[in-house]
Formats: structure tokens, C-alpha cells, sequence
């Protein structure tokens, strides 16, 4: 092999992945628009979102009961040994509570509605592309956006953002029941000082987050199941591509969101 | 509504009775021509059997006429409208005159028989749940398939998958179905079944292309033939033009006779 090819091997491959994540931004980009179109005047199947809202939202509970009580746990146990430190036993609801409602539980919560819902939204999307059930749609006049992403869409966008309530809900339950038997905080105290100290503002920029990375989870979930190619090898690749750029979407998304409100 | 939105809802039979029409229809992959200007012309109430090798481009050719795979050259015409040239919200439009049966079945998975059945049926939106239910039951009792509305796809044999992905594509009574090997793999007393349907749907009148390789089962059936190989044209005419044919390789596909 010729010197001069050897070397162009490096930037080849920078130029091959270069391309390749321009084309996914296109065509999340692409997915965006297409959806965002079909949201006026919203035309979605109507059993469709309901099948979506229970599999996307009813079905996630269980996972985000158990996310939400242990991050609540963590956040007071690492809380713990400054307050302890500090005798500032009074603070360890609202230090617990504002970093759950503000970063840990969105994130948190986000990422496991990624690993549980997106992964099987692009892989279940990805299956009916590869054995032609989108094209069989297509034939049969309807729109595979409208009838098979709409639903999924808007169950991931609602659910996220509900699941992220509920994981903040027991996230402080988690936290004070800690508190109690770890540090011996009373949950009464654990509560007041979360009331007292903790504002309308930090549940509600964590309902933000959630409901930008429901959109996140969404859009790119939705754009690797329909993109798929290439049989059941295909699917797996789209699933580990899908959870991967959702993950860095959420990071990026809280970054911004964050910057954006404080 | 846009003028070409219109033409597609209007549906009238050509004044020449050509259904189905293509012309210089080529498609590339990675410059290889995997169909090379193939023409074909299907009229109103015929039957045409596209017949060749495997991995001959015959899929991807009616993949092409409904408008799901774009051609890199030539145009589809379907009743004088350019399919080639509509937007998919006008090929929307158009597809509710066609039906097409896939390979694969392409049954959803997550719906059972009769939702599968019935979809069609309801994003048309014309119909009461009453009626489209009787419908259901009805297409299902003309495949020999009675009382299995409930049933997931997983449970059901190939044949009865074929069976019930052929009703799902005529439902709605399209004048133009499109059947992508509908006996492939099945036994034959259940071919034999298909075959009698796909010969009712010709006794009502409807425009179909056949893709099979069961040439025995629709030689009786097709009126004109397509053989292609390597996305090229080989022959295309009628079943007494096909019978007399002295190529080499069509008289050897048409007969059946070893290389």
C-alpha cells in the first residue's frame, strides 16, 4: 500500500463518521419537522395514543417507583455526611429535594425511559419496517408518521413528563424514610425544611427537562426505527444507536435547559 | 384540494383500458441496474403474471407501481396518473384503488386477525363499527377462515397468514390488487385455496399483477406475462405468445425444463 494512501486512511475515517452523524441530524431533523406538521391540527389515531399511553407510561411505573425511592436514598445518604458534618440536620430535606427536583431525578428518570421505552420504540418500529409492515400501511392509504410515530410521539412526550412527577414524588419519600432510619432526621423535619426552603421554580424546571427530553426520547427513537435497514442484524444497530444519541440528547438538553431558566 | 390531488380521488378507467402502465422503468443500486427500462401495460380486468429468476427485480418492480420505492428512471402510470410524480399525500390518495399482498404477509403484529382486518376499514372512516365488524366476518368466512377475528398473527399457520393478508389488501374492494408471491412456501391443497381466490377476484372484474413461481397455478389464470432476469425484459405478451416463444430461456422458464 502506498504511503500516501496509508495516511489518508484517518482522514477517511473521520470524513465516513462526519457524514454519517450529519445524515442521523438530518434525518431527526427531518422526523422533527414531519411530526411537528401532523401536531396542526393534530391527526393522530385515537386507539392508537391510548395503546401507546398505557404501554409507554402505565407499564413504566414499577421501574420509576424503584428509580425514584433509591435516588431519593442516594441524594440524602451523600447529603448526609456534610450535614452531619455541619449539625445542619435541618437542611437535609431541602438539599435532598432541590437536587432531586432540579437535576438527579429528571436525568435519572430520563435515562432509564430511554433504556425501557426508546430502546423498544425503535426496535419495535425497526421490526415493522424490515418485515414491510410500514410498507404494508402505505399501500393500505394510511400514514405510517400520522398512524405509528403521532401515537408514540405524544404517549412518550406526556408519560415522561408524568413519570418525572411521580419519580419526584418518591424520590422524597425515599429521601425522608433515609433520612429517618440512616440519620435519624425526623420526616417531619425532613418535610419542613423541604417546604420551607424548596420553590415552585424547581419542580417546575425539572418538569421542563422532562417534557424536552420526552421530545428527545421521541424524535430520535422514532427516527432510527423508521430508518432501519438491513434485517434483524438492523434492528439491534438501530436500538444501540437510538439509546446512545437519545442519551446524549438528554445531557445536552438538560445543559441548555439549565442555562436557559437559572 | 389541488388539481392533482382531485385527479387522484377521481377514479375513471382510461379511455384505452390501461390500468397499469410503465414505462422505461430503471432502478440503480450503487450503479448496478437492478431493473433496466421495463415497460409493461396491464389492462382494465386482466391478469398479468410477472415471472422470473430469484432476486430478478419482479418485487421491486411492484414495490415501484405503488409508489413505494422511487425509480431512477421511467415513469408508473396508474389509470393516466403519473405516479412518479405525486407527493405522498397524493399517493395516498391513489392507493385506496390498490391492494397489495406481501411476500412476507406484513400482518401487524400487534393487532390480531380482525383489527388487521378491519384497519383499512376504519381510517377510510366511512363505515360504522357494525358494519366493518359483518365485513370482517364476512371476508373471513370467504377464505374458510370463520371466528378467528381474535387470534394473533403469531398463531396462525403460513397459509392462513397468506389468507389473511389477502383479504386485509381487498377489504376495501380495490380495482387493482397486487399479489407478491401468494403461494410462496405453502403446501399444495393450500395454494390450490389461493389460487380460487385470486381467480373470484379476476371473475369480479379486478386488475392484478401476479408475482409467483408456481407457474402451473397461474397459467391458467394470467392473460398477459412479464419474465424478467437481472432487471431486464425477456419476454412480454400474452399466454399464446409465451407458448410459442423459440427463446431459449423463456421456453426453458415456461416449461419448467432443467438447464
Amino acid at each position: 500500500m502506498r504511503l500516501t494512501s496509508v495516511l489518508s486512511v484517518p482522514f477517511a475515517m473521520v470524513g465516513r463518521r462526519t457524514l454519517d452523524i450529519a445524515t442521523e441530524m438530518g434525518g431527526m431533523t427531518l422526523m422533527a419537522g414531519a411530526i411537528l406538521r401532523r401536531l396542526f391540527p393534530p391527526r393522530v389515531d385515537g386507539a392508537e395514543l391510548m395503546r401507546n399511553l398505557y404501554n409507554v407510561g402505565v407499564k413504566s411505573f414499577p421501574i420509576i417507583l424503584v428509580t425514584g425511592v433509591f435516588v431519593g436514598a442516594i441524594m440524602v445518604i451523600q447529603a448526609g455526611l456534610y450535614v452531619e458534618k455541619y449539625e445542619a440536620t435541618g437542611f437535609i430535606g431541602w438539599g435532598a429535594g432541590f437536587a432531586t427536583l432540579r437535576e438527579v431525578s429528571p436525568i435519572m428518570i430520563a435515562l432509564m425511559f430511554n433504556g425501557r421505552v426508546g430502546a423498544k420504540n425503535t426496535a419495535e418500529i425497526g421490526t415493522m419496517k424490515v418485515t414491510e409492515q410500514v410498507d404494508a400501511l402505505r399501500t393500505l392509504a394510511i400514514d405510517p408518521v400520522s398512524y405509528l410515530i403521532m401515537p408514540r410521539f405524544i404517549a412518550m412526550v406526556v408519560m415522561m413528563t408524568l413519570l418525572v412527577v411521580v419519580g419526584d414524588a418518591t424520590a422524597l419519600i425515599g429521601g425522608a424514610f433515609t433520612s429517618q432510619f440512616l440519620l435519624g432526621v425526623d420526616v417531619q423535619l425532613f418535610f419542613r425544611s423541604f417546604v420551607d426552603l424548596i420553590h415552585l421554580e424547581d419542580f417546575l424546571l425539572g418538569v421542563y427537562k422532562a417534557i424536552t427530553f420526552g421530545i428527545a426520547v421521541g424524535v430520535v427513537s422514532c427516527h432510527f426505527g423508521i430508518t432501519v435497514t438491513g434485517g434483524a442484524v438492523g434492528v439491534g444497530r438501530a436500538v444501540n444507536d437510538s439509546v446512545v444519541a437519545s442519551a446524549i440528547w438528554i445531557f445536552v438538553l438538560n445543559y441548555v435547559v439549565t442555562t436557559l431558566i437559572i | 384540494m389541488s388539481a392533482a390531488s382531485k385527479q387522484v380521488t377521481h377514479v375513471e378507467v382510461p379511455r384505452d383500458g390501461v390500468r397499469i402502465r410503465c414505462q422505461g422503468v430503471s432502478k440503480y443500486y450503487r450503479r448496478t441496474a437492478v431493473l433496466d427500462a421495463v415497460d409493461l401495460e396491464v389492462r382494465d380486468g386482466t391478469m398479468l403474471g410477472l415471472i422470473g429468476p430469484g432476486a430478478a427485480g419482479k418485487s421491486l418492480l411492484v414495490k415501484i407501481i405503488c409508489g413505494l420505492v422511487a425509480p431512477d428512471e421511467g415513469h408508473v402510470f396508474i389509470d393516466d396518473i403519473d405516479v412518479t410524480r405525486l407527493r405522498e399525500r397524493e399517493l395516498q390518495a391513489l392507493r385506496m384503488r390498490l391492494g397489495m399482498v406481501f411476500q412476507n404477509y406484513a400482518l401487524f403484529d400487534f393487532m390480531n386477525v380482525g383489527e388487521n382486518i378491519a384497519l383499512p376499514l376504519r381510517m377510510e372512516g366511512r363505515s360504522s363499527e357494525t358494519s366493518i365488524r359483518n365485513r370482517v366476518a364476512e371476508v373471513l368466512e370467504q377464505v374458510a377462515l370463520p371466528g378467528i377475528q381474535d387470534k394473533m398473527p403469531r398463531e396462525l399457520s403460513g397459509g392462513m397468514k397468506k389468507r389473511v393478508s389477502f383479504v386485509r389488501a381487498v377489504v376495501r374492494r380495490p380495482p387493482i390488487v397486487i399479489y407478491d408471491d401468494p403461494t410462496g412456501g405453502l403446501d399444495p391443497v393450500t395454494s390450490a385455496k389461493i389460487f380460487r381466490l385470486l381467480s373470484d377476484m379476476k371473475a369480479q372484474g379486478t386488475t392484478s399483477i401476479t408475482i409467483s413461481h408456481d407457474l402451473d397455478g397461474i397459467r391458467p389464470l394470467c392473460d398477459q406475462w412479464l419474465l424478467i432476469e437481472h432487471g431486464k425484459t425477456l419476454f412480454s405478451g400474452d399466454t399464446s405468445a409465451i407458448d410459442q416463444c423459440e427463446t431459449p430461456y423463456v421456453r426453458q422458464f415456461w416449461r419448467g425444463e432443467p438447464a
